[in-house]
């Protein structure tokens, strides 16, 4: 199966003198889910900032989709790797539903019929049809999370990455955002804390502590590793600890 | 908590809500420029008068429009008061040491009409269209990029920051903070509203790296969902009509 990602090298400094990525090397093939896990301050949404370019490391090589993240190619980079934030009011920035969700396609210049469709499909697509014309400010927070989805989904992207997708958000809300995250056939990056919906989603876990990988292998096997897990400041979830 | 929408009422039906937002915000522009350049109390009066009408067939409620107001009433107040009490002039009238001139009444009662006949326009120009539509028809009317977004993001954010301000103060009062007239206070609001401003500017980047995220190059692009129909034209002349007649009243004194 070929490559989604290739990340080879990435050393990251914040301009405070921090290291916080130290010679990333990652592979994550097409249609695959990875789960990426880590203490607070691991480097988990640097590394994901670097997918997309947002964030560019120093003398280190990054490929999507076997492009390689340079300026010339940023848009195109960005059509196809999504960001889902975890803040969802950092996300849902336009005054309504419809704008915020036509944010990514009217920016790629799809035509004003596409852009209408893909705002159509995406909201069908979280089961939220009926919330166009809605102010982003007066929805829940469980809603915002759902409308986040859909402002990426409109872009068609093919990999889709998540920053602590289900924080917050109450049991209800989150079962169904995993089942809406189960249903899509993308190439999928989960960032979080939340090691039960890792272990239902995704089907490989990168450890990551200091700003360095420690662990690269199957969920299961990472996740019920007790002492590999609490000696990077981790708990094996409940569902294994039993 | 209270939300300060001005488009609360945008949802209603009135000759002012079907009005195209592009048209509604020039023709209403134009009005309110030729009020404010009067120079006649009467005429000024008579603005007034027009812009209570334009509220009354827009249908917001009187006491929404007071609430939202009573600030630019107080400041009117206050001006009113001082330029009444220190403009130079023949002497109208004497309380106590305080003597008020006839010119100095003439200029406090002829701005106070301006400003408030301004600010009244602002409802049915504004507040009968969603906010998000507002924006679009700026945008077609060629009001720099900039200045749309600043607006876009402060209107999006307010009901965040509100509630963040909200947030910060009750954790200050959780911890027995009391307001009180006294240096501590003072110091401690200097603080939070700090420690707000910060938060506010961490969000910005975050914000920033969702659009940049999503394509977003500086300009901010959306789609145009406006029409014109014969109507707004029809209604774009009223309004002009009523701005020419006020203007020539105020000329011909």
């Amino acid at each position: 199966m070929s490559k989604a990602i290739r990340v080879r090298n990435l050393e990251y400094v914040y301009p405070d003198g921090t290291k916080a990525l130290k010679g990333i090397d990652l592979d994550i093939l097409k249609s695959e889910s990875v789960g990426l896990i880590g203490p607070n301050g691991a480097g988990k949404s640097t590394l994901l900032l670097h997918l997309n370019g947002i964030l560019k490391g120093q003398q280190s090589s990054v490929e999507v989709l076997g492009m390689k993240i340079e300026e010339k190619n940023l848009i195109k980079v960005r059509q196809k790797v999504a960001i889902v934030f975890q803040e969802p009011d950092d996300q849902l920035f336009m005054p309504t539903v419809f704008d915020d969700v036509a944010f990514g396609p009217i920016n790629a210049d799809y035509p004003e019929e596409k852009v209408r469709a893909k705002v159509k499909e995406a909201l069908k697509g979280i089961r939220m049809e009926s919330y166009e014309k809605r102010c982003s400010h007066h929805l829940s927070f469980g809603e915002k999370k759902r409308i986040s989805l859909a402002t990426v989904l409109s872009m068609q992207p093919e990999i889709l990455i998540l920053d602590e997708p289900t924080s917050n958000l109450d049991p209800r809300a989150r079962r169904h955002l995993i089942e809406l995250l189960k249903n899509l056939s993308l190439t999928k990056i989960v960032a979080g804390h939340d090691l039960e919906l890792i272990l239902e989603i995704c089907q490989r876990v990168i450890l990551l502590d200091e700003g360095e990988i420690v662990a690269n292998a199957d969920t299961r096997g990472v996740l019920s590793n007790k002492s590999l897990m609490e000696s990077h400041g981790l708990e094996l979830p409940l569902s294994l600890a039993a | 908590m209270h939300l300060p929408e001005i488009d609360k009422f945008a949802h209603l039906k009135s000759p002012l809500h079907s009005w195209d937002p592009r048209v509604k915000i020039i023709s209403i522009s134009i009005l309110i420029l030729s009020i404010v350049l009067l120079k006649d109390p009467r005429v000024a009066f008579l603005g007034l008068i027009l812009a209570i009408i334009l509220v009354f067939l827009s249908k917001i409620p009187f006491s929404f429009v007071f609430v939202h107001l009573r600030w630019v009433l107080f400041f009117v107040l206050a001006l009113f008061v001082i330029l009444s009490l220190t403009t130079p002039g023949n002497l109208l009238m004497r309380l106590s040491f305080l003597s008020i001139s006839r010119e100095g009444a003439r200029l406090s009662l002829l701005i106070s009409l301006r400003a408030i006949s301004a600010a009244l326009l602002i409802f049915p120009m504004i507040g009968t269209t969603r906010f998000n539509l507002s924006l679009k028809a700026l945008q077609k009317i060629r009001i720099p990029d900039k200045l749309i977004q600043l607006l876009m993001f402060t209107y999006r954010y307010i009901f965040l920051f509100l509630d963040e301000e909200k947030r910060i103060f009750t954790a200050a009062n959780s911890r027995g903070w009391v307001r009180k007239t006294n240096l501590f206070t003072l110091k401690t609001t200097g603080n939070l509203v700090g420690m707000l401003l910060v938060r506010s500017f961490e969000r910005t980047e975050r914000i920033r790296d969702a659009m940049v995220s999503r394509g977003y190059s500086g300009r901010l692009k959306t789609l145009d969902d406006l029409t014109l129909c014969g109507k707004d034209f029809f209604k774009a002349a009223l309004a002009i009509t009523g701005a020419i007649m006020l203007s020539l009243s105020g000329w011909m004194g």
